[in-house]
């Protein structure tokens, strides 16, 4: 086999249709839920609503999970917590700070901006595979998990986890030849944004919308969110 | 047409873009297992928020959406059966409190409680709530009152009570301001808090009445999940309160009441809007702000250690959560502690949401309550207040199960007892 | 050309005895004997290679024995640039030593006869030395639409290829054009360019890619073939793996500020100035298998990322399709245009749409049913 030709399959043509799944399964998801409507809310609320919005967002973006706010089940669990947050972090510092990733953003979104050193990133991408592994033996061995695992969790898990561990090898030329690591990268990539629509993964979207309504719930019920 | 059926038809109907976007965004990460008293104390897997969820999440994939609809077409997904319900029913009634502190935890920041509701909502459509529970809407369906209250009684009982504490509670007064609605719990097991709170009123000068119509606050509909119902009991204080053409209404210690009546009644019937809702802890702060009740200062330091229970629906549901903490901090300002965690954070009592109505589920509700034991004993409180009878009740009862030896009462009460004639 | 040795041949020349073996030690170099002993990989070699060999006595044998190899050299679609590197290089040296090995016979650019005369000399070498010349093919083979696209002296590529090819000892492929199609086979490729070795099966064809090709890789092949009578070992793509065993990136003299993390932006800016890594302005480095970065070009001067521009990964297939020159090569081959993402999102919202109006349409019916089974259950009370 030649990987090249592989490669240019997984960069190019692969590529593509799994960029138009995504687009057309993410759109079809976001559509279906707005599309189940909206009823009014006619109580009164008690705080406003919107700085509601702006703490809920602010407290799941920036404080999530490095300053406990629910300090008593923080304090039951850190390592999941802190593992949750460090791969989320970690998740963003490369896909949007790393320099290979912004040149893909670049490409498709036709805007660069200025990265992050490779040693920086590198140390990220390592606690962001740490961290992966403690989420999945968390799931092997916590009762709660297991009952609500099913084949779906575990190929989730499978599909980050893939395109993060070949990326990795891939960065620091190990094992194989680098055009045959940036081949699976690209791959399991492509498997991962076929993946996503069908998945629960997609939560990066519906985040935006369980967050606004935590913030407006709270504040209609006048607590902090 | 089978339960199932039913239960999935209400469902579908309760599912809209509010609820179908957050339950799209559960990651399934399991955490908010670790915020659910009835998890801590139990460490059942199956009492996990979100499995108590998972009959929702089905119904919503297996009707709304297409990969749902194909994985139950080739078999991957089993579809809802009358077993499924029964077994989710003894989940969502007996081991959940609708407290929604796992809301507090997630991560997404998902409304559980309020999803849970919903699905009780259809696990109520299909009958299938307990039939302790049902028995209870029933009698407040025929009577007025899941405890028996009827209007009779309801009577004699006020009577009683203003004879025995010699206060007034100003019968069905047309023009008050304030129309005051007690619960059954306080009539037929606490009724010095209903002296309590009408001393309160009375000192303050407060133009306030009771009326016969809207004789009970508390509505075993919201706990049970039927929507009918629930519309019924809130129907019956709207009319009282327009017959008296009252301003507010006054919503004494009751957790759930005061949650249905001031985040739920809006969205069911228009006039809720009509007046302003407000629970006793609210007038209770307001008065003492204003001046227009004087309390004595520490008057309560000497029992020892008082602490406060914040009760779900009042504190993390209704906000009132500086309003008991200031009053305290008059009453008992060297002998009040907190416990931790506490305000939005606070653990529940473990009997809301009906669950104390239920006989089946008293092990799995004295356990919950070990967690609040190992909390006030931490503080070494020796009284425990709140302000929600519902609280009151279950404190009450464990007290005399685990034998403990705490005094437990409420906060109108204690400030009834420290008024300054 | 009489049966002369290529020893015999340099004596006349007026070569010295220590400038041969000086010579025999640099071509020993070429072929990659003194740092490794490559015959023992190579399939089909008979020779056996004792330990603590001297590779320059085992070149000065073969030289002191055989004669020069005789070259006929084709051009199909091609711009000449491999001949260009090979001719121009920088004299005196290895190349030019090596080219006094091989007899070329046939080579339209060099050769000063044309027309049919140079077609008959052509004619005459391959029937003198059937099965012992080397066949070097420069620039691609068209053998689409009957071969029109190509043709020298009224015969399509494919047929001259052909013919040259049966009588061939082996085949060397020179250039990305002639190892993998190149320039010429870039999309959309008009006159359906192929390589040579996806048309000759039956003979060994050894493939010296580059763009140009790098001519001390050529004359290392060609030394190897007259000492040993046998091809090197070779890659997956029939490359010498002497030459092209590494990437340009592994080799790199810019490679520290890779693994620091240190590009250039623009090739005006400090970065570039300063000699930093070039990935992000679409160097090919990574993925490109050539000996640029180490043999280098010009007698050892300098290369491409030397001297400031990205590695274009010329020696591997396909280059020209492979993204654009100056698009970091993480980058996606091409973005889905406009349109089709919008038929893409228009086919999630048509989807959408209709699962929202027939979700909507259940809920209603949900709502009707559910009224019914309300109104029952007041019939029954």
């Amino acid at each position: 086999m030649n990987w090249n030709d592989v490669l240019s399959f997984a960069r190019g043509p692969l590529f593509q249709v799994a960029l138009l799944v995504f687009i057309a399964g993410m759109v079809y998801r976001l559509v279906r839920v707005i599309g189940l409507g909206w009823s009014k809310d006619r109580v009164r609320p008690k705080r406003s609503e919107a700085k509601g919005v702006v703490m809920s967002f602010l407290k799941g973006i920036i404080i999530w999970p490095f300053i406990p706010w629910v300090k008593n089940t923080f304090k039951k669990n850190p390592i999941i917590y802190l593992a949750g947050g460090l791969f989320h972090l970690g998740l963003f510092v490369i896909l949007i700070l790393g320099t290979p990733h912004m040149l893909a953003w670049k490409s498709l979104l036709g805007i660069g901006w200025r990265t992050l050193g490779l040693p920086i990133v590198d140390w990220f991408a390592a606690v962001t595979i740490i961290a992966m592994v403690v989420l999945f033996i968390n799931r092997l061995i916590n009762p709660v998990l297991k009952l609500l695992t099913g084949p779906a969790e575990w190929l989730n898990l499978l599909f980050v986890f893939l395109p993060m561990v070949s990326g990795y090898i891939m960065t620091h030329h190990l094992f194989f030849r680098y055009e045959v690591l940036y081949s699976l990268h690209m791959l399991t990539v492509d498997l991962m944004l076929i993946w996503i629509p069908f998945s629960r993964i997609s939560h990066f979207v519906f985040y935006f919308f369980s967050r606004t309504i935590h913030g407006q719930e709270f504040a209609k019920h006048g607590v902090r969110a | 047409m089978t339960v199932t059926e039913q239960a999935l038809d209400m469902f579908v109907h309760e599912t809209g873009g509010w609820a179908a976007s957050q339950l799209e965004a559960c990651t399934r990460c399991g955490m908010c297992a670790e915020a659910c008293h009835f998890y801590q104390s139990s460490g059942n897997p199956e009492f996990a928020p979100v499995w108590k969820l998972e009959i929702l999440r089905r119904a919503y994939e297996q009707r709304f959406t297409l990969i749902g609809k194909f994985k139950t077409a080739i078999g991957i997904e089993k579809k809802l059966t009358d077993e499924d319900l029964q077994h989710w029913s003894e989940l969502n009634y007996y081991a959940c409190t609708v407290c929604n502190k796992c809301a507090m935890v997630c991560p997404m920041g998902i409304d559980l409680g309020t999803l849970l509701h919903t699905v009780r909502s259809g696990l109520a459509a299909a009958g299938m709530v307990p039939e302790e529970l049902e028995t209870a809407v029933m009698k407040q369906v025929n009577e007025g009152s899941p405890l028996g209250m009827t209007a009779s009684v309801w009577d004699s009982r006020l009577e009683w009570v203003a004879d025995e504490w010699e206060v007034d509670i100003p019968r069905d007064v047309k023009g008050a301001d304030t129309l005051v609605v007690f619960t059954s719990i306080e009539v037929m097991k606490f009724p010095t808090n209903v002296a309590a709170i009408a001393k309160i009123l009375n000192a303050a000068g407060e133009k306030w009445t009771v009326s016969s119509i809207a004789r009970e606050v508390v509505n075993f509909g919201f706990y049970e999940g039927d929507e009918e119902h629930e519309k019924l009991f809130m129907r019956r204080l709207f009319d009282g309160a327009k017959e008296l053409g009252v301003k507010r209404i006054v919503v004494t210690e009751c957790g759930h009441a005061y949650d249905a009546l001031r985040f739920h009644a809006p969205n069911l019937l228009p006039e809720a809007n009509d007046y302003e809702i407000i629970h006793i802890t609210g007038v209770m702060a307001d008065l003492v702000k204003s001046g227009r009740i004087k309390l004595q200062e520490g008057f309560f330091d000497k029992v020892g250690t008082v602490t406060l229970h914040d009760a779900c629906k009042i504190q993390r549901r209704g906000g009132y959560i500086q309003e008991p903490r200031d009053i305290l901090n008059i009453l008992a300002p060297h002998a009040f502690k907190e416990m931790t965690p506490n305000m939005e954070e606070a653990i529940c009592c473990g009997g809301g949401g009906g669950v104390i109505a239920i006989k089946a589920a008293d092990p799995i509700r004295y356990d919950a309550f070990t967690l609040k034991i190992d909390q006030v004993n931490k503080v070494g409180a020796n009284m425990v207040t709140m302000t929600c009878s519902n609280c009151r009740l279950q404190f009450t009862e464990c007290v005399e199960h685990f034998n403990l030896d705490w005094k437990v009462t409420g906060l109108a009460q204690m400030v009834a007892d420290a008024l300054v004639e | 050309m009489d049966g002369k040795s290529i020893l015999e041949e340099l004596k006349e020349k007026g070569v010295s005895r220590r400038e041969f073996i000086k010579l025999s030690g640099a071509i020993a170099g070429a072929i990659g004997l003194s740092s490794f002993p490559v015959v023992e990989a190579q399939a089909g070699s008979q020779l056996k290679v004792a330990r603590g060999y001297k590779p320059a006595d085992l070149v000065a044998k073969a030289l002191a024995t055989k004669s020069r190899v005789p070259v006929i050299w084709l051009e199909f679609q091609d711009c000449a640039g491999c001949t260009e590197a090979l001719t121009r290089s920088q004299s005196p040296t290895l190349v030019n030593l090596v080219l006094n090995m091989i007899t070329i016979e046939y080579h339209e650019t060099l050769s000063a006869a044309a027309g049919f005369q140079v077609e008959e000399a052509k004619r005459a070498a391959m029937e003198k030395y059937a099965g012992q010349y080397i066949l070097v093919v420069e620039g691609s083979v068209s053998p689409k639409d009957g071969g029109v696209y190509c043709t020298i002296g009224g015969k399509s590529s494919l047929a001259i290829l052909e013919e040259a090819a049966a009588g061939a000892a082996a085949i060397i492929a020179t250039g990305n054009c002639a190892t993998f199609g190149g320039l010429p086979k870039a999309k959309p490729n008009p006159t359906g360019a192929v390589s040579v070795m996806s048309l000759i099966k039956d003979k060994p064809v050894i493939n010296i890619s580059g763009c140009p090709a790098i001519p001390e890789v050529f004359t290392g092949v060609v030394a190897h073939f007259l000492v040993f009578g046998t091809l090197p070992a070779l890659d997956h793509l029939l490359r010498p793996k002497t030459f092209y065993g590494n990437t340009i990136h592994d080799r790199c003299l810019r490679r520290p500020f890779y693994d620091a993390g240190k590009f250039a932006d623009s090739f005006d800016d400090e970065g570039a100035r300063q000699g930093w890594c070039l990935y992000k302005l679409g160097c090919k480095g990574p993925t490109t298998y050539n000996a640029c970065a180490s043999l280098k070009w010009s007698g050892g001067l300098s290369f491409p990322i030397q001297s400031g521009h990205p590695c274009l990964g010329c020696s591997e297939p396909d280059f020209w399709d492979g993204g654009g020159f100056y698009q970091g090569q993480s980058a996606p081959l091409d973005r889905p245009a406009a349109t089709v993402a919008g038929i893409a999102a228009g086919a999630g919202l048509v989807l959408g749409v209709g699962s929202a109006v027939a979700n909507n349409q259940q809920k209603k019916n949900a709502k009707k049913s559910l009224k019914k089974v309300e109104e029952g259950s007041n019939e029954l009370e």
